[in-house]
């Protein structure tokens, strides 16, 4: 496990596409948080969840999580090598796993980047928004209680929706079908439950999406009237990580390369 | 052509002998614990759908042997070779390498070193770091990366991206990842596909010198020419089976049969008095040569000098291994050489 593991780390740093999905992550968090941050207009009520509004970045920093973690195996797929991975480490779960762990170790890594960049843009711009006029909104800090859930929840998020894409792309065994999937199953479902018209319904997709639930993990304020809490909600998140990794270990095991 | 005339023909030399006689001059160095042969392919039988791929695929490869294996494409060399390597699952059968499956291999490029597509790599990763993580995979310095690149002449072009490399360069990369591990067997699917005719030369020696430090090597191609200059054995295979596991001059005899080559100008004359001895006499390629079977040479020669017909030579027919090919992949029969224990009893 510790040879394969090393072998992964090789194969992780030996390409430039990591890096590239890795930095691209990064920026696009940080730039949407800075963007939102600096768009937003409060009331002299204040305007809500600024931890929440600060971390919107990670909404599109995602989506090159999902590109990476999807061309971890599914890239594997399309120019065959995936055969020689299987052929020097012929037991499968350890080839998945040490996929998941690597994974887990460099999007975790890139996504503590990303979000402490998205909270020091809100600490630096809201106050220029007049934010910090309105009494009880302290100044952002990633140590303080509800902010160092929503920060290291983000981080966890980020993380899963990487192990999902893994087990997603160990299915399908194609890139543009993995991502075009995860992706979907991302950024359409909330769509989908905006369109719809019965509240339950649209509650309960709430729920069970794995973008919605999971980024209940950054809401600070109002938690109560949130359609999932934020450690359930991300736990929601877990379950497709969960199950996709599972389906994707067997599929893995039991098919044909 | 049934199996009794085959068995009949195929004494000759003993087909083991020669095996053995090298085996016993490489136990010395190199392998001396082995005793069970490189790989052990019993029984295999594979379907894709209404598709028969492997039907009762069954063959062993031995250490200190080139072995060929031949067939026309489609005929399941590659599914058995993906088989061996545990990629793909069989319904039936199995394939052993040093007598254990390989998913049970903990090491098992230590154990196998395998090519199976050339072009399986990241085209934007560099030959040396494809070889590396294959090496911390296994447990392996980055020391042993160079000794395999220096020893399959990629050292120069080992820090550029894979995906710049001739397809013969890819042969070599992947021939060197299959050398990683020092392993006591050596597979490799159409080895010479892509090579320029120095690489094939090369790939020829290469083939012959790992044999030589007493590695069972198994090399698969649909071209018995590319084969027949470097395999001391050879599995025929058409339609999912072996249809021949012997060796090359085994094979050779086989197909040839008694058969004598007899050039002469009175084509006629000489078939008519051969006729009638009862031998049967064919037209062979060339315009004076005819193809006798059904009577030894010497008692030809005394017949057809009674009956004064003029003849310039007579020679034991050799069939070319294309030939044997040919007449084994169309008729698909099982043909096989007797193995050592059979001809013991």
């Amino acid at each position: 496990m510790r040879q394969a593991l090393r072998a992964e780390w090789t194969k992780t740093r030996t390409v430039s596409g990591p890096l590239w999905l890795l930095l691209g992550t990064v920026a696009l968090t940080v730039a949407l948080s800075a963007c939102a941050c600096s768009v937003v207009s409060c009331g002299s009520a204040g305007c809500g969840d600024m931890t929440r509004l600060s971390l919107v970045g990670v909404q599109l920093g995602q989506a090159p999580v999902v590109v990476l973690a999807v061309l971890v195996v599914a890239g594997e797929y399309g120019t065959g090598m995936i055969r020689t991975t299987l052929t020097a480490m012929p037991r499968r779960a350890t080839v998945l796993a040490v996929k998941a762990v690597t994974l887990t170790g460099i999007v975790a890594a890139a996504g503590t980047v990303a979000v402490l960049g998205s909270l020091a843009s809100g600490r630096l711009l809201l106050p220029g928004r007049a934010f910090m006029a309105a009494p009880g909104h302290p100044p952002l800090s990633p140590t303080e209680g509800p902010t160092l859930r929503a920060a290291l929840g983000s981080v966890l998020y980020l993380t899963l929706i990487a192990l999902l894409s893994l087990g997603v792309a160990t299915v399908v065994r194609d890139s543009a079908a993995g991502i075009g999937i995860v992706l979907g199953l991302l950024y359409l479902l909330p769509v989908v439950s905006a369109t719809i018209g019965d509240p339950h319904w649209q509650r309960l997709l709430q729920r069970i999406g794995p973008m919605d639930a999971g980024l209940a993990v950054q809401a600070t304020t109002d938690i109560h009237s949130l359609p999932i809490g934020p450690w359930p909600g991300l736990g929601v998140t877990a379950g497709w990580a969960t199950a996709a990794l599972l389906t994707g270990g067997l599929t893995l095991r039991i098919r044909d390369t | 052509m049934g199996r009794s005339r085959v068995a009949s023909t195929a004494t000759g030399p003993e087909p083991g002998a020669a095996y053995n006689r090298r085996h016993e001059s490489i136990s010395n160095s190199r392998l001396t614990a082995v005793s069970a042969p490189g790989i052990v392919v019993a029984g295999l039988h594979k379907r894709y759908g209404a598709t028969l791929a492997l039907d009762g695929m069954s063959f062993s490869v031995r250490p200190g042997v080139v072995t060929g294996f031949v067939g026309p494409n489609g005929a399941g060399k590659s599914t058995t070779m993906r088989v061996i390597l545990g990629l793909d699952a069989v319904a039936e059968g199995t394939a052993l390498i040093e007598g254990k499956p390989y998913r049970s291999l903990r090491h098992p490029l230590n154990h196998v070193g395998s090519l199976l597509d050339a072009s399986a790599l990241h085209p934007g990763r560099s030959g040396r770091n494809h070889l590396l993580w294959l090496a911390h995979s296994q447990g392996l310095a980055a020391r042993r990366v160079d000794q395999v690149l220096e020893r399959t002449g990629l050292a120069p072009a080992a820090r550029r991206k894979a995906g710049g490399y001739s397809l013969g360069m890819r042969q070599r990369l992947g021939i060197a990842a299959a050398l990683l591990g020092d392993p006591p067997v050596v597979m490799l699917d159409e080895p010479f596909n892509g090579m320029d005719p120095d690489g094939i030369i090369w790939m020829r020696g290469f083939l012959r010198s790992l044999a030589a430090e007493g590695r069972a090597v198994l090399v698969s191609s649909h071209l018995m020419s590319e084969v027949q200059d470097t395999a001391d054995h050879l599995v025929v295979v058409g339609r999912g089976r072996a249809v021949a596991d012997a060796g090359v001059a085994e094979l050779i005899a086989a197909v040839s049969g008694n058969r004598v080559n007899l050039r002469t100008t009175a084509g006629t004359a000489a078939t008519r008095v051969l006729t009638q001895a009862g031998a049967t006499v064919t037209r062979a390629g060339g315009r004076d040569t005819l193809v006798v079977s059904g009577l030894p040479a010497d008692r030809i020669v005394t017949l057809l000098g009674e009956s004064a017909v003029p003849f310039s030579e007579v020679s034991a027919h050799r069939a070319g291994l294309e030939e044997v090919y040919l007449e084994l992949t169309r008729d698909a029969v099982e043909f096989r050489a007797m193995t050592p224990t059979e001809a013991a009893r």
